[in-house]
C-alpha cells in the first residue's frame, strides 16, 4: 500500500526559490495531475529544504496527491551536489514513472546531472506533454535544430522518463484551500561535500508588472526596422495596460532587455490579447506566445507567416499603422 | 528500502507533530470528565487561528487548568494568559514559568501552528513535549485529525 503510493507515479520537482520558479512549479503540477488521471497514476510532488512546510501545503492546494519532503539544514541551498544525491537516492528507491521540472536555470543545471545518475535519459525544454495511447509512454516535444523542428521524444527503455518543462507553458490549477493530501518524509542520508561555495547572492532586477502574468503584451521584431519605432510599442501596451515582449533578433539589436525576450529561450506569456508587431513567425518566437488567447498580427508582408497563427492579421507598415492605432487609443483612454 | 514516515495534510493550516505536518491531532481522551487531554482541533479554511482544547495536570496528575477552543473554563492552578499577540498564545504557571505556547505562523496561502508544553496525564506520565521546532507527543493519540472533533465526535470537548 505504501510502496504503490510513491512507486510508478509522476513526480514534480518543486522549485520555489521565488515567485517566477514556484509558479512553474504549479504549473507542472497542474499538468502532471492531467497527465496521472490518464495514466491511473498519482502526482507526487517533491521539495527539499531547510523549511518547506509552506511549499508542501501550498502543492496540495494546487493539486499534488503527495508531498515527498526532505527537511535538513543542508538542503537549504539549491545546490547541484546535494539535490542530486538526494533526490537519485529517493527515485532508486522508489521508482517513479516520470520525473518532470521547470526548465529553470536550476532546472537545467539538475536534471541533466540526475538523469546521468539514474542512467535514464532527458528532454530539456519541453513545449508539450502528453501519454502516447497504446504505450502509456510520456511523449515530450522539445525544439530541436535551433528551435526550426518540434521533435516528439519517448524514453521506452530508461525509467524515469525525465523531462525539463518550459516556464508558462501550462496553466495552474487555482488554489484550493479545502484540499487535502499526503506528506511523506523519506530518511535523506548522508549528504555529499558541496563543491561549490556560494561568495554572495545579488536579486535580479525585476519590473513591477511580470511579462508573464500580463493581460496584454505588445511584441515587436527585427520587422520594427528601428529602435525609435520599437520604442512606440511601450506607449502602446501602456495605454492597454499590459507590457512589451521582444523577438530574439529585436533583443540583439539592442532595442528591449534580455528580460523581455519571448520564445523559446526567453518567456512564455499566455495573455489575453497579444499583438506582435514586424515579427515574421520563427517557431523559436512562436513556442513562446501560441497560449494568447487572441494573437493580433501586424506586418507589411502578406506572406509572413506569422499571419497563419494570428487571429486577426492587418497588412500594412509599422511607422504608418502604430502611430494611427496610438492616435485612437489615446482618445479613448 | 529507504524508511519513511507519512501523514494527512491540509493545504490551509497544518499543526507540526512529531516532525510531521497534520491538520489536528488529539492526545488522551477528549470526551474525558477528569484526565488529561489535548484537543489541536482542525482548522477549516478562513478560521484564521487553531482550536486547543485541553484538560492540563502537574506531573504529579493534579489539575492546573482546562481550555475549550481557547478559551479558559477552569482554573485550579491559577494559572495566566497572557494576551495574544502576532499569531503567539501563551499561558504561564502561577509561577510565571511557561506551561503552554501555541504560536502560529502565517504563510502566503495558509498557516503552521507550533506548540510548545511539557505535559503530564493523571498519573505523572510524560504525554506531550517539544522536541526541536516540534512537539512529540507519547502514548495513545490520534495523529490526524480530518474533520473538526465536534463533528466527528457525539459531543464536543468539555465545558
Amino acid at each position: 500500500m505504501k510502496k504503490n503510493r510513491l512507486s510508478d507515479s509522476i513526480w514534480v520537482f518543486g522549485d520555489y526559490r521565488n515567485y517566477f520558479q514556484n509558479r512553474v512549479t504549479l504549473q507542472l503540477i497542474a499538468k502532471g495531475k492531467e497527465l496521472a488521471k490518464e495514466l491511473d497514476k498519482q502526482l507526487i510532488a517533491v521539495v527539499l529544504g531547510d523549511q518547506v512546510h509552506q511549499y508542501a501545503m501550498e502543492y496540495v492546494a494546487h493539486g499534488a496527491d503527495v508531498v515527498v519532503a526532505g527537511e535538513d539544514p543542508g538542503l537549504m541551498e539549491y545546490q547541484v551536489d546535494t539535490y542530486t544525491a538526494v533526490l537519485a537516492r529517493w527515485v532508486e528507491a522508489f521508482k517513479p514513472q516520470i520525473l518532470l521540472a521547470g526548465a529553470t536555470s536550476f532546472g537545467r543545471e539538475f536534471f541533466p546531472r540526475l538523469a546521468k545518475r539514474l542512467h535514464t535519459g532527458l528532454s530539456a525544454d519541453c513545449v508539450a506533454l502528453d501519454v502516447e495511447k497504446d504505450t502509456g509512454l510520456l511523449v515530450q516535444t522539445t525544439p530541436s535544430f535551433g528551435g526550426e523542428l518540434l521533435a516528439e521524444v519517448v524514453t521506452p527503455d530508461h525509467k524515469p522518463q525525465m523531462a525539463t518543462v518550459h516556464p508558462g507553458i501550462f496553466r495552474e490549477l487555482p488554489h484550493d484551500p479545502d484540499a487535502f493530501g499526503c506528506i511523506i518524509y523519506p530518511e535523506i542520508g548522508p549528504l555529499p561535500e558541496i563543491r561549490v561555495k556560494r561568495m554572495r547572492t545579488r536579486p535580479q532586477q525585476t519590473h513591477d508588472i511580470r511579462l508573464e502574468d500580463a493581460a496584454v503584451v505588445v511584441a515587436g521584431g527585427i520587422g520594427l526596422g528601428s529602435k525609435e519605432l520599437f520604442g512606440m510599442l511601450s506607449e502602446l501596451a501602456d495605454l492597454l495596460g499590459g507590457d512589451v515582449g521582444a523577438t530574439r533578433p529585436a533583443v540583439y539589436a539592442g532595442w528591449a532587455e534580455e528580460e523581455r525576450l519571448l520564445g523559446q529561450t526567453g518567456k512564455n506569456v499566455r495573455p489575453k490579447l497579444l499583438i506582435s508587431v514586424g515579427t515574421s513567425g520563427a517557431l523559436q518566437y512562436t513556442t513562446g506566445i501560441q497560449g494568447a488567447e487572441t494573437i493580433i498580427a501586424i506586418n507589411r508582408d502578406p506572406n509572413a507567416p506569422f499571419f497563419k497563427i494570428a487571429d486577426l492579421g492587418l497588412v500594412g507598415d509599422a511607422v504608418t499603422v502604430l502611430p494611427l492605432l496610438l492616435d485612437a487609443l489615446r482618445k479613448r483612454v | 528500502m529507504i524508511r519513511y514516515q507519512e501523514s494527512t495534510i491540509s493545504a490551509y493550516h497544518n499543526y507540526l507533530v512529531n516532525d510531521t505536518l497534520t491538520p489536528g491531532f488529539s492526545v488522551g481522551d477528549p470526551d474525558s470528565q477528569e484526565g488529561f487531554f489535548f484537543l489541536a482541533d482542525m482548522v477549516q479554511s478562513g478560521e484564521p487561528a487553531p482550536r486547543i482544547s485541553a484538560r492540563i495536570l502537574d506531573d504529579h496528575g493534579v489539575p492546573l487548568v482546562e481550555l475549550s477552543e481557547n478559551e479558559i473554563r477552569k482554573n485550579s492552578g491559577g494559572c495566566i494568559r497572557q494576551p495574544p499577540s502576532g499569531g503567539e498564545s501563551l499561558i504561564l504557571l502561577f509561577s510565571g514559568a511557561p506551561l503552554l505556547e501555541v504560536n502560529t505562523r502565517s504563510f502566503a496561502n495558509g498557516y503552521l501552528t507550533i506548540i510548545k508544553a511539557k505535559l503530564f496525564d493523571e498519573n505523572g506520565e510524560l504525554r506531550m513535549e517539544s522536541q526541536g521546532k516540534s512537539i512529540r507527543v507519547y502514548g495513545d493519540a490520534n495523529l490526524t485529525l480530518c474533520t473538526p472533533f465536534a463533528s466527528s465526535h457525539k459531543s464536543s470537548p468539555p465545558k
